[in-house]
């Protein structure tokens, strides 16, 4: 038993030794220009009941252009329900709160475009009646959102770690909440066709 | 994984140990979603547009509002029923909100029946929507799906909101047979609608039954109803003891026809749209007179 922990020693330690001795590098690796900066976890706002993503920033990231996969369980479906959505994000302001480390970005306004697959989706444009009769397509959404983030620079991080979290919310509606709202002004209230989506981002 | 595919060189820690804790509690509030949903009532947090999720308020109203109709004793003597007949309430919302007004002003009707395409776009939430405003009506208020409710997840949303898709009741010495009869929707494959189910439905109505009426959303002659159904449907209608008429939606528009002989006539109901609708007065086994209301 000790000769086997003596061996197990000897030949960690030889390893050690075979270790060829590595030069760190004075700077830091390039970050790919193709690499995300930031990947996101969402919940509702009609993209999944999650929804994961990647996305890049512009402009100081003050425009965020994100891709999600959402999933719907057939729990809540026919069948279960995979959501491909891109967006885009505005948010023009960023205000440094007291904390220096805590962030607010008050304002942000966007859109979306979703496309849902679904084995059990009926679908209303394959030529079950001629062409036109349903205007809308069953599986393709498109719609605004406005919404809000508050972030987190986090301490110690190091360059390989996520730097930033930020949590947002998205008030929005789709084309066809909005076709019927617009159709029913005053009698169909805002918070009928409102849809809230909250997540998680975090940023490198 | 994914950035040891993208960068070789810059490879990112994903998830340390405090991301992980973010991610932890999102999921967690991602898990209590449902729940917290139920218990706020909180309808904002969609999972998608298709999905067939409902608050407890808008579920089985079928059965909610036959349960309301069985408790309300028939205002009208003898065998004498009257109800408002309206089809196509999808997306007419300001029409749904007058319609129920005006209904609630009349005397003697027992309920109102709706032949179909409660929302346009097959989504849960139209079906609420419509709801919202016909829950105002002083009389329980009935259903049957139309094509418009079969599109998407729309058919599971129906039986989510509504209930059945083929169901039948009996009041005022009258039995109602509510059918799918949507076959286009269906691909027209010789199942809808269920002419087995129609035939026992119609069969052998009690003594204390003066008539029977089908509603149905598609009318038998119309080109989205399954052509291999027509005719065993019709006749299912034609041997039906004592069938009154056939209810039909669809149209858009009030019409009495009788394309299959004088013995089975259709009535198809105005929409809401044409801000119109009918109140039905049946009496005896054939008797029964039309009145169209504006409002």
């Amino acid at each position: 038993m000790v000769g086997l922990l003596l061996l197990a020693g000897w030949i960690g330690s030889t390893n050690i030794e075979a270790a060829p001795s590595v030069a760190f590098p004075d700077t830091l690796p390039p970050r790919p220009w193709y690499a995300p900066r930031h990947v996101l976890l969402q919940a509702a706002g009609g993209q999944g009941l999650v929804a994961v993503g990647v996305g890049y920033t512009m402009a100081r990231r003050r425009l965020e252009l994100d891709a999600l996969l959402g999933y719907v369980p057939q729990k809540y479906s026919r069948t279960a329900m995979g959501i491909g959505t891109i967006k885009i994000t505005y948010s023009p302001w960023s205000i440094p709160l007291a904390h220096h480390r805590w962030g607010l970005r008050p304002f942000a306004v966007g859109a979306f475009g979703s496309y849902t697959a679904s084995k059990g989706l009926n679908s209303s444009r394959d030529g079950k009646y001629e062409k036109g009769y349903y205007w809308w397509s069953s599986h393709t959404r498109v719609g605004p959102f406005v919404g809000g983030q508050v972030q987190y620079e986090r301490p110690r991080s190091t360059h390989r770690d996520a730097r930033t979290i930020s949590f947002y919310y998205e008030l929005g509606s789709n084309d066809l909440y909005l076709t019927s709202w617009w159709a029913n002004r005053g009698e169909l209230t805002l918070r009928e066709i409102l849809t809230l989506g909250l997540g998680v981002k975090l940023h490198w | 994984m994914l950035f040891s595919l993208l960068g070789r060189q810059w490879r990112p820690r994903l998830l340390d140990r405090s991301a992980w804790a973010v991610v932890a509690w999102v999921l967690t509030m991602a898990d209590l979603l449902p729940i917290t949903w139920l218990l706020s009532g909180c309808d904002l947090l969609e999972l998608s547009p298709n999905e067939t999720r409902t608050p407890v308020a808008y579920r089985d109203l079928t059965r909610k509002n036959l349960e309301a109709l069985q408790r309300r004793a028939n205002p009208l003597a003898g065998d004498t029923l009257r109800f408002v007949f309206i089809g196509d309430s999808q997306r007419f919302y300001k029409e749904a909100e007058a319609f129920t007004q005006s209904v609630n002003q009349l005397q003697g009707v027992s309920f109102v029946a709706v032949a179909g395409d409660i929302s346009d776009f097959g989504l849960v939430r139209e079906m609420r929507w419509v709801h919202e405003r016909l829950r105002r009506l002083k009389v329980p208020y009935l259903t049957v799906i139309g094509n418009h409710d079969v599109v998407a997840n729309g058919r599971e949303a129906y039986q989510q909101v509504y209930g059945p898709l083929n169901y039948s009741f009996e009041y005022g010495h009258t039995r109602f047979v509510f059918v799918d009869t949507n076959g286009r929707e269906y691909g027209f494959k010789g199942r809808v609608p269920d002419v087995a189910w129609v035939r026992q439905a119609l069969a052998n109505p009690g003594p204390g039954i003066s008539r029977q009426v089908v509603m149905s959303h598609v009318p038998p002659n119309d080109a989205d109803f399954d052509p291999h159904l027509v005719s065993p449907y019709v006749e299912a209608l034609q041997r039906a003891p004592r069938l009154a008429f056939g209810l039909n939606g669809h149209r858009h528009d009030f019409g009495v026809t009788a394309p299959f002989g004088p013995a089975l006539p259709f009535i198809n109901s105005y929409a809401f749209e044409k801000r119109r609708y009918l109140v039905l007065t049946l009496w005896g086994p054939q008797g029964f007179q039309i009145d169209s209301v504006s409002y």
